[in-house]
């Protein structure tokens, strides 16, 4: 993936020095880069007991939805629309699973409902943005309001429903060697769609439709079919997420993936993806991303420090990395 | 309707046919638009619910007017000068609110509270500014980035605050003035003047002459950096001013409640033909899209929905308003 990534960098300079920088600003390097400072940190401030078997289990089912989820949305980054709904998505996600289980209705054909519901709200997202041309941030974050409202409204007074559907906890808490199950499989997930973003037609046109819109039109692209599929995906990926969550929390809470879209976008950004431009980041480099948020998380968790510091560096690495995104050669803004 | 004044000479060599055509929907559409769908709402619930049409209603929806309205006219300013979005309002709002009730609870005279209050926000919007022009980084992602750092510091700063009962602040915030509230007529009176004031002064002129063309701008010698300070700094102002008759108006709050007024600003702005895309645009139709969005919440009391139903509408008013915005943006360019 790094090949493509490079060659997506104008650096026809071969010397030395210029091939140096060159890989210095490639997104793979920083997001390397990134991951080998937070490991370091963690071992530098917690000790050995940070990459410890079961500390590995606890980061491993923190981030396995936000990976899931952010994988998906990654791909409709890729063809240059950000979807700022994800959050609350999982959020309503969870909370119509919750009430339709808990009121007894069928696992399966619940979370078949809750999927069709997610695909329903991205195809109005999709409609929004790509067949009326509405603003991405702003028709999501629309979106977003809604699901939210609705999210409490199904919440009810005690704004959280409980819900255990036997099997899927038991399920979802397997572990292979140190690794939680989700967490295994969200990484089969991730490297399906770095297979498919790199190696494949359909990959390169995600990758052209997000690039340059107007010359992948012309080359004979359907922007318009690839942005609707990858909005909808996105939505998908939400809706899955926020089934998994239940399975992972036994219940939904008003609370729920709120502010979850903030730190998966960050997270993204600095994985070598940019919310302003499609084209650039892959699966892979996100997922590094994701792992430092959840990697930065843990220790502040474990340090039993007020979780509202992880959204303060969310929100200073937020703007850092688009200010990276901006030296990589994104639009510099007058 | 600047930008109709600067591109008259080439309206005259145009057939009138087609100058009529693009005259008429700019403004005048819009503005039949925003007040079609007031009264229509106005006209509904009234037949559902005839006791709708009370002083009581007046004071409510002029009440909720007073804050939102002083909020979407700092948004307005952002987006008519080509800024986009500024997303750090809920910040921009409870950082001065949080340190007026804190100063105000320490028996300082209101005048200099208010003067501190509003000085605060403008510090906030030059932050703001300072690394949307120094990074030369996107405004929407800056003040994604601010906003979840600033929300998060509140958050750690305090969890609820109140207003000083006995203070000049909540004194004036719960009084009335010829039959409305106090806090309705100073958003009225800073609406007309920074209305008046973009239009017929030279800053103002330039301002929007930034948003409609930047390079265009640039060209004809004006600096972008001072109009991005000079923006974002009065948008903050003005968000100072709110988080004055914000305080006043509520007797106690939490760094969460910023949050609620960002959807409706937003929709605010753009219902008010005042286009994301800046440059066009009139700020005195903040005062009707303001309205119609104020009346909402309180109709759906009448038509028997809770608050969360609010949200939901929010959301839906905002998707449709940037999708008219959109599919308006794609008739001009073509």
């Amino acid at each position: 993936m790094s090949a493509v990534d490079t060659t997506l960098a104008p650096h026809l300079d071969n010397s030395r020095s210029a091939r140096v920088k060159g890989m210095l600003e490639s997104p793979v390097a920083s997001i390397a880069i990134a991951l080998a400072v937070v490991i370091a940190v963690g071992l530098a401030w917690l000790g050995g007991s940070y990459l410890s078997a079961s500390n590995i289990s606890i980061i491993g089912s923190f981030a396995a939805v936000p990976i899931i989820v952010g994988t998906c949305s990654g791909l409709a980054l890729m063809s240059g629309v950000v979807d700022l709904s994800i959050g609350s998505m999982v959020g309503f996600s969870a909370t119509a699973f919750a009430e339709l289980t808990s009121d007894g209705w069928n696992a399966w054909e619940t979370a078949a409902i809750c999927l069709l519901l997610s695909l329903v709200c991205g195809l109005i997202n999709a409609l929004a943005i790509v067949t009326f041309g509405a603003d991405p941030i702003a028709a999501t974050l629309g979106m977003l309001t809604v699901l939210r409202g609705l999210s409490t409204v199904l919440n009810g007074n005690t704004g959280a429903i409980a819900s255990l559907v036997s099997g899927f906890y038991d399920f979802l808490n397997q572990r292979i060697g140190p690794f939680p199950i989700l967490f295994v499989l969200a990484m089969l997930g991730v490297l399906v769609a770095t297979l498919v973003a790199t190696k494949t037609r359909l990959g390169r046109h995600i990758r052209a439709a997000g690039g340059d819109e107007r010359a992948a039109r012309r080359a004979g692209i359907s922007v318009t079919r690839i942005r609707y599929g990858t909005l909808m995906l996105s939505a998908l990926g939400a809706g899955a997420g926020g089934i998994l969550y239940i399975g992972q929390l036994g219940g939904s809470s008003n609370l729920l993936g709120t502010g979850l879209e903030f730190q998966i976008y960050a997270a993204l950004m600095i994985g070598g993806y940019s919310i302003l431009r499609g084209g650039v980041g892959n699966p892979a480099g996100g997922v590094m991303g994701l792992l430092v948020v959840a990697g930065v998380g843990n220790m502040l968790d474990v340090k039993s420090i007020n979780p509202y510091y992880v959204n303060v560096i969310v929100g200073v690495l937020l703007v850092a990395a688009v200010l990276l995104d901006r030296l990589r050669g994104g639009d510099a803004y007058e | 309707m600047t930008g109709a004044t600067l591109s008259t000479p080439h309206l005259n060599t145009e057939p009138p046919r087609s100058r009529g055509r693009r005259e008429l929907p700019e403004g005048a559409g819009n503005a039949a638009l925003v007040f079609g769908a007031w009264l229509l709402l106005v006209l509904a619930t009234t037949i559902t619910r005839p006791d709708f049409i009370s002083h009581q209603t007046l004071l409510s929806v002029t009440f909720t007017m007073s804050v939102t309205g002083v909020l979407a006219l700092a948004q307005a300013l952002v987006a008519i000068s080509g800024g986009i979005l500024d997303l750090s309002i809920p910040t921009a709002l409870i950082l001065p609110s949080w340190l007026a009730v804190t100063l105000a609870a320490l028996g300082w005279s209101s005048w200099l509270v208010v003067l501190i209050t509003v000085t605060t926000g403008a510090a906030w919007g030059a932050l703001n500014a300072s690394i949307i022009v120094w990074g030369k980084l996107n405004p929407i992602i800056v003040t994604l980035g601010t906003n979840f750092a600033g929300l998060a510091v509140m958050l750690l700063v305090f969890q609820s605050a109140q207003t000083p009962l006995h203070s000049g602040l909540s004194h004036f915030g719960r009084g009335y003035f010829l039959g409305l509230p106090n806090i309705f007529w100073p958003m009225l009176l800073l609406l007309a003047l920074v209305g008046f004031l973009m239009r017929q002064t030279r800053y103002g002129r330039r301002a929007v002459a930034v948003g409609g063309s930047p390079t265009a701008a640039k060209s004809r010698g004006i600096s972008l950096r001072k109009t991005r300070f000079a923006i974002f700094g009065s948008a903050g102002a003005l968000a100072g001013a709110a988080a004055v008759l914000f305080t006043g108006s509520n007797a106690n709050f939490t760094p969460n409640d910023g949050t609620n007024y960002l959807l409706s600003v937003i929709a605010a702005v753009i219902l008010a033909g005042i286009s994301l895309s800046g440059g066009r645009g009139h700020l005195w139709m903040i005062l009707p899209s303001v309205g119609f969005l104020s009346t909402v919440p309180v109709s759906l009391v009448f038509f028997g929905l809770n608050d969360n139903w609010q949200t939901v509408m929010q959301g839906a008013i905002l998707i449709i308003a940037v999708a008219i915005d959109g599919l308006r943006q794609k008739r001009l360019a073509r």
